[in-house]
């Protein structure tokens, strides 16, 4: 039992069978949800009357990825105590999103960050950021797919490209029935199953192992540190600068605020209130969740460390699974695997409705303003069903690392969408030239500095920081914001300029968004602010062009 | 021009709360502490507490102060006479 060997479950029909039971559940959940489904509102925002609770479950669910039971723990394994560290502010996302821009996007009525950014910037900018929006979309769903995909494939002995073609379909049929509203239900749902399915589990895993604090998992495992400190010393070194721990927030907490399916999040929400007690909802749960992750990481390291437990570095990934495989009965393992399931489910259903009013709202309605409403609705349909089949197809010849490509996208929506969105609500100056030209400069100085198109051109050539969009988002998040700040300050002030600006509504778009009936110009207008975050943004540049010393 | 200045000194303010409070680690990083709490070395546990616990909290504040800045607005737009709708750019 405990050498090197093929995990899977020994009773393949235990795992299917209670997949497919909880996605009986989910099919009837979005069917009754979404019979109501009439308008492009209902679809993508469930008409926006969903409660709090419900909301900051969904919020969690929606945001926790198969990466909870598969990739996290294997990148403790890896990484140790400085990824536990980096894990720890994705808990900012849903905070910040509702605090900066999320309830003025929300009075605004928009279906996604890039109506905000159309209505804002205009048509151009918006397809621009679309496009990027819908590269970033894709690579979060495919992570997903792959994973979904590799879970069947390892645990209960479906091949991969089968259980790609046949899960994929199964769960892309369930979203683009289900839209958002049963999206919402199912993702709420879903969050209790991950929550049940990580923690409980975990508990009996430390139980078995003789940790005193088992019914407490997610905190109560400090009676390991003594043997793991004996057997592994350096577990809880920090290893690297701070350099490192400081790019975390451009690349992460600011790549977040970029992220589609999560703002979009937030417009589903009844009211303002309503937003901002979901927040505290989502607050509270993903805190649990995490925690609970970073004690299975821990397990995990100190079963290696401690108690002869052998696992290759290919199956590092599957640490969660393993774990309660050697520890626990196996329909233990086949409620684990429903969870992992789950949670791919309620992110993929995320990025494809996000996918889905990209295509149909910010691209095709964009330019063909005056199609009907049934036949938007139907295009937002089919653009879901599509971005689901892009991604299984790009899922058949997988990339490497699952987690690491994904937090990569963080980034990207950092560099490209967070910036315009930002600047764009608290700031009147904010133009297209500027929000046209960061989201496009940004956006090839991030992806040209990223270890996947040009491998000899990176900024620290310590892999899993360039790959993870660190480096790369640590200096190509500011030149954004910079180039949008002055490129907007200057082209305002060039009066041949001044007829292909719309100075006068984007104005009022600001005050409106805000919660105001008038207009006062000393409002959202200060030079002095945007001043600082010029100066702020190219010491953080100039920083991250330094030596790395990695 | 008060409930303006609220509602920007809060966004400024919480934001870097709620960046600082999720980044302990990145504090650590510059001034290492040796020492345990709870049976964990500090540099492990405090980076996790605070961004459950610490991240928690701030969210009830967030929630109420926006709550109450919204209202302050609403009170604002509702002292404008509807002759005073008069844009002023």
């Amino acid at each position: 039992m405990m050498e090197a060997q093929n995990w899977q479950l020994s009773n393949p029909i235990l795992g299917l069978a209670v997949v497919a039971a909880t996605f009986v559940l989910f099919y009837v959940v979005g069917f009754l949800s979404n019979r109501k489904s009439a308008s492009a509102k209902d679809l993508y925002i469930g008409g926006g009357n969903v409660g709090a609770f419900t909301n900051g479950l969904a919020m969690a669910s929606t945001y926790m990825s198969l990466a909870t039971f598969l990739g996290i723990t294997a990148l403790i394994l890896q990484l140790q105590v400085p990824f536990i560290m980096l894990w720890i502010q994705l808990i900012l996302a849903i905070p910040l999103i509702t605090i900066i821009y999320g309830t003025s996007l929300r009075r605004m009525g928009a279906f996604s960050p890039t109506h905000f950014i159309r209505d804002r910037y205009g048509v151009t900018a918006s397809i621009i950021a679309a496009l990027f929006m819908i590269l970033v979309s894709v690579m979060y769903a495919l992570g997903q797919m792959i994973g979904i995909a590799i879970t069947f494939e390892t645990l209960l002995g479906i091949p991969y490209l089968t259980g790609l073609f046949v899960f994929g379909i199964i769960i892309v049929g369930y979203i683009t029935i289900g839209g958002m509203a049963g999206a919402t239900n199912n993702a709420a749902i879903q969050m209790v199953i991950i929550a049940l399915m990580f923690i409980i589990p975990l508990g009996a895993i430390m139980k078995a192992i003789g940790a005193d604090g088992w019914y407490f998992p997610p905190l109560f495992y400090s009676d390991m540190v003594p043997a793991m400190l004996e057997s592994l010393p350096t577990f809880f070194d920090y290893q690297f600068s701070p350099k490192w721990y400081f790019s975390i927030i451009p690349a992460l907490t600011i790549g977040a605020l970029g992220l589609p399916h999560l703002a979009m999040r937030v417009y589903t929400a009844s009211s303002l209130k309503s937003a901002r007690s979901a927040m505290v909802w989502f607050a509270f749960i993903l805190g649990l969740v995490f925690s609970a992750t970073y004690a299975m990481g821990f397990v995990g390291v100190y079963a290696t460390a401690t108690q002869g437990l052998v696992i290759s570095e290919g199956d590092a990934d599957k640490l969660t699974i393993i774990l309660n495989l050697v520890y626990n009965p196996e329909w233990v393992t086949a409620l684990v695997i429903a969870g992992a399931i789950s949670a791919g489910l309620s992110t993929l259903s995320g990025n494809l409705l996000a996918i889905g009013a990209l295509i149909s709202q910010d691209i095709i309605a964009t330019l063909k303003p005056n199609i009907p409403q049934r036949l938007s609705l139907r295009i937002g349909f089919i653009a879901i069903f599509a971005g689901g089949l892009v991604s299984i197809l790009l899922a058949i010849e997988p990339p490497a690392f699952l987690v690491v490509s994904i937090l990569w996208a963080f980034g990207l929506a950092g560099v490209t969408n967070a910036p315009l969105i930002i600047v764009g609500v608290w700031w009147k100056e904010a133009n297209k030239f500027g929000a046209i030209a960061a989201s496009v400069v940004g956006g090839a100085i991030y992806i040209i500095v990223s270890p996947f198109v040009f491998p000899s051109i990176v900024l620290t050539g310590h892999g899993v920081t360039d790959g993870m969009g660190l480096s790369g988002a640590m200096l190509a998040v500011p030149i954004s914001f910079i180039l949008l700040i002055v490129v907007s300050y200057i082209t305002n002030r060039m009066p041949g300029l001044a007829n292909k600006l719309t100075k006068q509504s984007d104005i009022e778009l600001i005050e409106r968004i805000h919660g105001w009936k008038d207009i006062k110009s000393y409002r959202y207008n200060s030079t002095v602010g945007a001043g600082i975050t010029v100066v702020v943004s190219a010491a953080v540049a100039i920083w991250a062009l330094m030596p790395w010393g990695m | 021009m008060k409930a303006y200045k609220k509602e920007v000194q809060f966004t400024v303010w919480m934001t870097l709360a709620f960046i600082l409070v999720g980044n302990v680690g990145l504090i650590f990083s510059i001034f290492p502490v040796d020492a345990m709490l709870f049976g964990f070395p500090v540099m492990y546990i405090v980076p996790i507490l605070m961004g459950w616990f610490g991240v928690f909290f701030l969210t009830i504040v967030a929630g109420k102060v926006g709550n109450r800045i919204d209202d302050e607005i609403d009170s604002e737009n509702d002292a404008l006479g509807v002759s005073d709708e008069v844009k002023d750019v």
